[in-house]
């Protein structure tokens, strides 16, 4: 490289860093001239697209069947639900599986392979795929339906499925995903560290009113993506539940993995680290038979650029998404810029972050699911709290105030004026909705009655904290029928 | 404005906000709540009994004289029980340990606490000094961490003491399981965030200041105007470890909880059983008697290295073959004097930081 002055000796010049190890051939066929450099592996095109299709099936297709064997084809459970976003990951996804499980034949290799392999036979029976649009969200951006529509219907074989973020706080769409109604609607404190819950009488609201309500009370900036993608994950959850899938899959490639751990147990959820990679879901309360959701992530072992690559060879049209990680200071925000700026100097680092993760094992065992995120919940969180800080001299974990608090205030649950959503919280959950910012808060007035999403009030049904005879006079039937379980027969004669 | 009365003992005005929590608060609700978190974190781990020796390793900078502070007042207030010592080690940094050291002095006048300073020079023949000579500031990093952990064994074992504790804040260990992650050191992610680590009969190492944020270390030091030294290294940093502390700044910025969420998580996560099998057992050094995981330990590697003129035989392996290519190891190279632990073996590698003190793992 040249510095542009004719008389400067070649010595001084600074010589360009080579991006490839050893050589320009490609390192698998030996033969053709590479075209990329993947982490100093040299691959030229004609080896670098099988080997993405099979780093994609070497994670896919051990989940399809439920013992993970393959030997006599693939017989999934359910059908195929695939969460859009937009983005490079998820355009790269659906690209993936139109390829190798759905691509029509050509003229070339009519039924290759035969008429029962995977390409040619389909291996779920129906594929939806599902975009939700978090607009309503973020003031300000751009509804993106149509474009993605667009692009998804570009592929025969699959259903499009546009929901919104709003869907979060609409009954009606509950009710459609075969969601189970709650007697009484839930509002919660946010300004209360208890998470005071308010039960309320059903009524009709406008999700979208709702869904801003519960982002404006958020205590800070930092939890709003936070907040956004719990609410997104949920979403596409109970559509994959409501469509009979089998599998969630998801364009998470191995840098944005890299990325969601290190958020995640950059806010507290190193109990949860193993669900971030993969998972199985199934809903907490429901009224029909007791299948799981495998939540896979197909392009974990595939990074950000050979993902841009394979977009770029197969002329891939990426819609994009919004950002919403929190602008700058968001936790996801800064975990991303982190880990993009750590690739470039050690591109080994996002594939240990992964790898280090997949290692990693929660230390208890717990039956608690977490009310918002329903993922499990870790016990003890609440007194591991109180005990690493001190937040008041009322806290009966406390021998003894110190002498000059005279006066000392009382926040805790006995003068609570009604139940707590804190113990039903994994603590990440809890985090968000209590962490302050050193800079004040930046929720809105309306935090004292901040309206939760959908599926969290059905689960606390049950439990002794929306219980009717609380909230409202019931008839000598009503009271009959609440308590019918606890009577003997005699007594019910 | 009227001004804003203590959110805890509401009465005071407030003075400050808490790093940790956010709230306003008057100076002797935090000077409280300070002490009283480092007191349930010691009695809560049941980290010591009465009648115990315990060194405090002391390097004259703002967590080890904050720790000597609060661990005397805390043995006095609730009658521990404990004999405290300062233990502080000379790695012969000329204009950064010789000034740092003179404050541990003073911190021993001022805390009537007995003092022993062991120098890397006369365990090792070495100065840091001299090491950075030979393999410059790139890896000098890794040289003083595990000579350090090392030479903090050989203190306290002289000393006769039961358990060292170090000054390791909050903000070091949330850095550490940061750290391990991205280096995919599974051995010591499973254990940086363990408030004691300890073998069978061994000293006992801990770490009090677990759950204290950096920010309120500095702010207690400076309402109680305690006498500490506050120069870095005269020495490069580690570039990787630096990039992990500016992440872990900006975090903090973002959300002041973030430290102590990273701390929980390190907490809830252990390495799954079937990699535990895999990894290597712990045995002793077969040249100076200290804990290795391979025939020789890392700080009699690294010796090695230097005496023989190829000191990055200890950090590459490329080096480490052309080692061990030219034989084996002259007899009269300079070696560790062998190391006589109050009983067995001990069972903590070493990492180093920038800080002077050894790593959290």
């Amino acid at each position: 490289m040249s510095c542009g002055n004719p008389v400067s000796e070649e010595d001084s010049l600074m010589l360009r860093r080579t991006k490839y190890d050893k050589t320009r051939i490609c390192g698998k066929c030996r033969t053709n001239v590479g075209n990329v450099v993947i982490r100093h592996a040299v691959y030229c095109k004609e080896c670098f697209l099988p080997n993405i299709t099979t780093k994609f099936k070497r994670i896919l297709e051990p989940t399809i069947n439920v013992n993970g064997t393959r030997k006599k084809g693939f017989k999934p459970t359910g059908n195929l639900c695939v969460g859009f976003t937009g983005g490079l990951g998820s355009t790269v996804l659906l690209d993936l599986i139109s390829d190798c499980y759905y691509s029509t034949p050509t003229n070339e290799d009519v039924l290759k392979g035969g008429k029962d392999h995977p390409r040619n036979a389909g291996v779920w029976k129906k594929a939806t795929v599902c975009y939700v649009e978090i607009c309503n969200a973020l003031p300000g951006t751009r509804d993106r339906t149509e474009e993605v529509r667009d692009v998804v219907e570009q592929y025969k074989h699959f259903d499009f499925l546009p929901l919104r973020i709003e869907n979060a706080f609409d009954d009606m769409w509950w009710e459609k995903v075969g969601g189970q109604r709650s007697e009484l609607s839930l509002k919660v404190d946010i300004g209360n560290e208890e998470l005071v819950m308010i039960p309320q009488p059903i009524e009709s609201r406008d999700p979208v009113a709702a869904l801003l309500a519960y982002i404006s009370a958020l205590p800070t900036q930092t939890a709003v993506p936070s907040a956004i993608q719990n609410l997104v994950r949920l979403l596409l959850l109970r559509t994959a539940w409501s469509t009979d899938s089998s599998h969630l899959l998801l364009g998470t490639c191995l840098t944005s993995l890299s990325v969601s751990l290190i958020s995640s147990i950059s806010q507290g959820g190193g109990f949860v680290v193993r669900e971030e990679a993969q998972e199985e879901w199934q809903p907490t309360v429901s009224s029909g038979s007791r299948r799981a959701i495998k939540v896979v992530r197909p392009l974990r072992d595939i990074g950000m650029k050979e993902c841009a690559i394979w977009a770029w060879w197969r002329g891939l049209k990426v819609v994009g998404k919004e950002s919403f990680l929190g602008g700058k200071q968001g936790i996801g925000a800064l975990t991303k810029n982190f880990i993009v700026g750590l690739e470039r100097d050690y591109p080994s680092t996002v594939s240990t972050i992964a790898r280090t993760c997949g290692k990693l094992a929660p230390k208890d065992n717990s039956e608690a699911i977490c009310l918002l995120c329903e993922r499990p919940a870790q016990p003890g969180v609440q007194d591991w709290k109180a005990r690493i800080s001190i937040r008041s001299f009322a806290d009966p974990g406390l021998a003894s105030p110190p002498p000059h608090a005279t006066n000392v205030v009382s926040n805790k649950t006995d003068d609570l004026s009604g139940p707590s959503l804190t113990p039903y919280l994994c603590y990440p959950c809890h985090t968000t909705l209590t962490s302050r910012s050193s800079r004040g808060s930046t929720a809105s007035a309306l935090v004292n009655s901040t309206p939760l999403p959908v599926w969290v009030a059905p689960q606390l049904d049950g439990k002794g904290i929306v219980e009717e005879w609380g909230s409202r006079k019931m008839e000598r039937s009503d009271m009959k029928q609440s308590i019918s379980e606890f009577l003997l027969p005699d007594e019910d004669s | 404005m009227s001004p804003r009365t203590c959110a805890l003992c509401a009465t005071n005005k407030a003075m400050l906000k808490r790093p940790k929590t956010g709230q306003q608060i008057c100076r002797d609700c935090f000077f409280y709540v300070f002490e009283t978190e480092v007191h349930n974190t010691i009695t809560q781990s049941s980290l010591f009994k009465p009648g115990d020796r315990v060194a405090i390793g002391a390097s004259g900078g703002k967590d080890s004289t904050v720790l000597a502070y609060v661990m005397k007042t805390l043995n006095e207030r609730y009658q521990y029980g404990l004999d405290l010592f300062l233990l502080s080690i000379d790695e012969g940094i000329t204009g950064y340990r010789d000034d740092s050291l003179e404050t541990v002095k003073r911190n021993q006048q001022q805390y009537s606490m007995p003092l022993k300073i062991l120098s890397y020079d006369e365990l090792y023949g070495w100065t840091m000094d001299a090491i950075v000579a030979q393999v410059g500031k790139k890896n000098n990093c890794t040289f003083c961490g595990v000579f350090r952990r090392q030479a903090l064994d050989r203190g306290a074992t002289v000393l006769g003491v039961d358990h060292i504790v170090t000054g390791h804040n909050a903000d070091d260990i949330a850095e550490t399981v940061l750290m391990n992650i991205m280096r995919g050191d599974i051995a010591r992610l499973g254990r940086c965030t363990a408030i004691c680590t300890q073998g069978e009969d061994t000293i006992k190492r801990s770490k009090p200041f677990k759950y204290a944020y950096e920010k309120e270390i500095v702010m207690y030091a400076y309402f109680k105007k305690l006498d500490y030294f506050s120069t870095e290294c005269i020495y490069s940093p580690d570039a990787y470890r630096g990039h992990a502390r500016v992440f872990l700044k900006d975090l903090e910025a973002a959300r002041p909880s973030a430290i102590i969420d990273i701390i929980h998580s390190g907490e809830a996560f252990e390495v799954r059983e079937e990699v535990k099998a895999t990894q290597k057992v712990q045995q002793t050094c077969k040249r100076c008697g200290y804990m290795s995981s391979n025939d020789l330990c890392k700080a009699c590697t690294l010796l090695e290295g230097l005496e023989r003129g190829m000191a990055n035989s200890g950090i590459t392996d490329r080096a480490r073959k052309k080692l061990d290519a030219e034989g084996p190891a002259p007899e009269n190279i300079r070696t560790i004097p062998f190391y006589n632990p109050p009983s067995s073996t001990l069972v903590i590698a070493v990492e180093a930081t920038n800080d002077g003190k050894p790593s959290t793992s």
